[in-house]
């Protein structure tokens, strides 16, 4: 008998291929280890215990978490080579054509938390013929730039459907993230500029 | 290199064709029957959406390439548009010149050094096997408990053939078989048979790949998926090293020399998949176990056509150009069929018409023979009986009890000759005695022999 899955159900996996694959581009690229640690739930609490339970990798975000507030999301990753970090948040979704609203959901976690890479994933499903309109058309939905104080923040979405029966992602060319590939080469180049 | 290039790679080395054309290529995707739209209308709509879904979007996303798709009834074409420099950028770093179709002008050798870990490699070969990957019905073996995936080559390249079968065991893909493209084991029986020349098939157990391999496209998965319950258990691989072979007699065959062979392995004749693995020179090969099978290669080593089955007129032909064979005194007789087959009832390993109890000619070879020439036409599918030889020379039994064929044995064990319908066949002697003294190993090459012409003399001095 199948039981039918829910989207939490579907973490691991989706997990472990993103921990995957920016692992092996990076050490591609940089020849060297990177570090992918993941939280599930509440942001704040889970840095504070990554952070607590991985002291030397992840001195580098002591200060970030003093100052991130408290959010609650589906996955996340901090990812770091140990002297620099980047936060990507995964928004994962189990619907027939995802839409603007879980689209502005990931927006708004990233804009809150100050996440740079954020992802909507659908499982087994793309997007709606609204939203990817609107992806399609509209290059600063998915590339936000803010300024907050003197501070310059930027935010780089993108829209990805998770294929569980093949444990890989369908792309779909929607938003300033395209490819794993891309996110990865991103990753290194802001690590390189720091 | 990245993920997703190692992914496109896998695909256009496995199916890459490039012509003329500046701003596009194309990758074939040799489906046959399992790709049909013909035999299967559902898949052919799954495959459609596997191209455009993952292929194209992926090659979108990673050169800006768009994709179309092509179907015949047995090949499938993505067609990529668009600036394809940044490709080609990438093929020439490994020194993939983009003309033709790659596999031919590839050795991946270049590529994997650059395959930094497994994860990479299995991209790699995910492209791969979504192009030359076949999970058709015919690959599987005797029964469906052993389910296979089977990456079908063609051409000469046995260097890249064996860089490809090493990348796949380095992540745990231990092939089952490799089928070289060789005639000692594309064709065991009939040296006269020019037609040997079929590819490489490196064959996975489904059971193996599906926990260390991968692919993108959702009908290749869903076709793993649905062979794998066909079977009864789960199987794993055994590693190379660890094999052990069983060697049936191969007869010699001229094309062991063919100039396309490469030169490391031509002129030698091989008794076993792993037998070439072990010439080829590769650290998996089964070696001790290769090297246990020559202390008896006159048991193995035909230097006539084990069964040789074709017209009346190319029989006739083909004993007439060896004067091995046209020299020979013949006894000609009528010999009952039925005589022959109580003999194989009798001792299904007896050999009939030797000089000795270690030679004589294989009943089980005799009684294909005589199948062959006493069926009907609708009995045969080319020179193959439709079903079991035993059942057609039954079923004639039946009908015909006193059923005699015409048989001319020869003064000496060369091969033993069947006539009637128009058609001829040839049997080959065991003799191993005889056979045995016709090896000849290299001096280079501790795994590689050849075997010399049998003369005259050689059969007349069987002490």
């Amino acid at each position: 008998m199948t039981t039918k899955r829910n989207e939490v159900s579907y973490y691991p996996e989706i997990q472990s291929f993103i921990e995957t694959q920016l692992k092996s581009n990076f050490l591609v690229k940089r020849k060297e280890e990177l570090f992918v640690f993941w939280g599930i739930g509440e942001l704040k609490s889970n840095l504070i215990r990554i952070l607590s339970e991985n002291p030397e990798k992840c001195a580098c975000i002591r200060n970030f978490v003093r100052n991130v507030p408290p959010l609650n999301l589906d996955i996340f990753a901090l990812v770091t080579n140990g002297k620099n970090f980047e936060l990507l948040i995964l928004e994962v979704k189990l619907l027939k054509g995802a839409g603007l609203k879980e689209w502005s959901q990931l927006v708004g976690y990233c804009l809150v938390s100050k996440a740079r890479y954020g992802l909507l994933l659908n499982i087994d499903d793309g997007a709606s013929s609204r939203l990817s309109d609107i992806l399609s058309a509209e290059e600063h939905i998915s590339h936000i730039r803010t300024i907050i104080g003197d501070t310059f923040y930027e935010h780089c979405l993108g829209f990805m459907q998770w294929d569980s029966l093949t444990q890989n992602f369908e792309y779909s060319n929607l938003g300033y993230i395209k490819s794993i590939s891309d996110l990865s080469d991103q990753i290194f180049n802001r690590f390189a500029e720091n | 290199m990245n993920t997703d290039k190692a992914y496109l790679l896998g695909l256009m080395v496995g199916g890459g064709v490039f012509g003329h054309a500046e701003d596009a290529f194309r990758i074939r995707l040799p489906f046959k029957k399992w790709g049909s739209y013909l035999e299967n209308p559902q898949r052919a709509g799954q495959i459609a959406g596997d191209i455009l879904r993952k292929v194209g979007q992926m090659f979108r996303a990673i050169y800006n390439l768009s994709v179309q798709y092509e179907a015949t009834k047995s090949v499938w074409t993505i067609l990529c548009e668009g600036d394809t420099t940044s490709v080609k950028r990438d093929l020439m770093q490994y020194d993939i010149a983009c003309e033709g179709r790659i596999w031919e002008n590839t050795d991946i050798g270049k590529i994997v050094p650059d395959l930094t870990d497994d994860n990479l490699k299995r991209r790699f070969i995910a492209g791969l096997a979504d192009t030359i990957g076949s999970m058709a019905k015919s690959h599987r073996r005797f029964t469906d408990e052993h389910q296979i995936l089977s990456i079908e080559i063609r051409g000469f390249r046995f260097n890249a053939v064996c860089n490809l079968c090493k990348l796949l065991y380095s992540i745990n893909c231990i092939p089952d078989q490799v089928i070289w493209n060789h005639p000692n084991i594309h064709c065991t029986k009939n040296p006269y048979y020019s037609q040997w020349h079929k590819g490489f098939k490196l064959r996975i157990l489904l059971d193996q790949y599906a926990r260390f391999g991968a692919f993108a496209f959702r009908t290749k998965a869903e076709s793993l998926q649905a062979n794998r319950k066909l079977q009864q258990q789960t199987h794993s691989a055994i590693r190379c090293e660890e094999r052990e072979i069983n060697v049936s007699p191969s007869t010699v065959h001229p094309a062991e020399h063919h100039s396309r062979l490469p030169e490391i392995i031509r002129g030698g004749h091989y008794l076993h998949f792993c037998h070439i693995c072990a010439a080829m020179g590769c650290e998996h090969a089964p070696a001790n176990e290769v090297k246990g099978k020559f202390a008896d290669l006159g048991k193995f080593v035909i230097p006539f056509p084990i069964l040789c089955k074709d017209s009346y007129a190319k029989i006739n032909e083909i004993i007439s150009n060896d004067s091995l064979l046209a020299n020979r005194v013949y006894n000609k007789r009528l010999a009952s069929v039925n005589g022959f087959l109580k003999i194989f009832q009798n001792d299904s390993t007896a050999l009939i018409y030797g000089t000795n109890n270690e030679n004589g000619y294989k009943i089980l070879e005799v009684l294909q023979a005589i199948a062959y020439i006493i069926a009907d036409e609708s009995e045969l599918n080319g020179n193959r009986p439709r079903g079991s030889y035993i059942s057609i020379i039954e079923k004639h039994l039946n009908t015909h009890p006193a059923l005699q064929v015409e048989v001319r044995v020869p003064d000496l064990l060369t091969p033993l000759v069947f006539y009637g319908n128009s058609r001829g066949a040839l049997v080959g002697a065991t003799n191993p005695s005889v056979y045995g003294r016709l090896i000849e190993f290299d001096r280079d090459n501790q795994f590689k022999f050849s075997v010399r012409k049998i003369t005259e003399e050689d059969l007349r001095n069987d002490n």
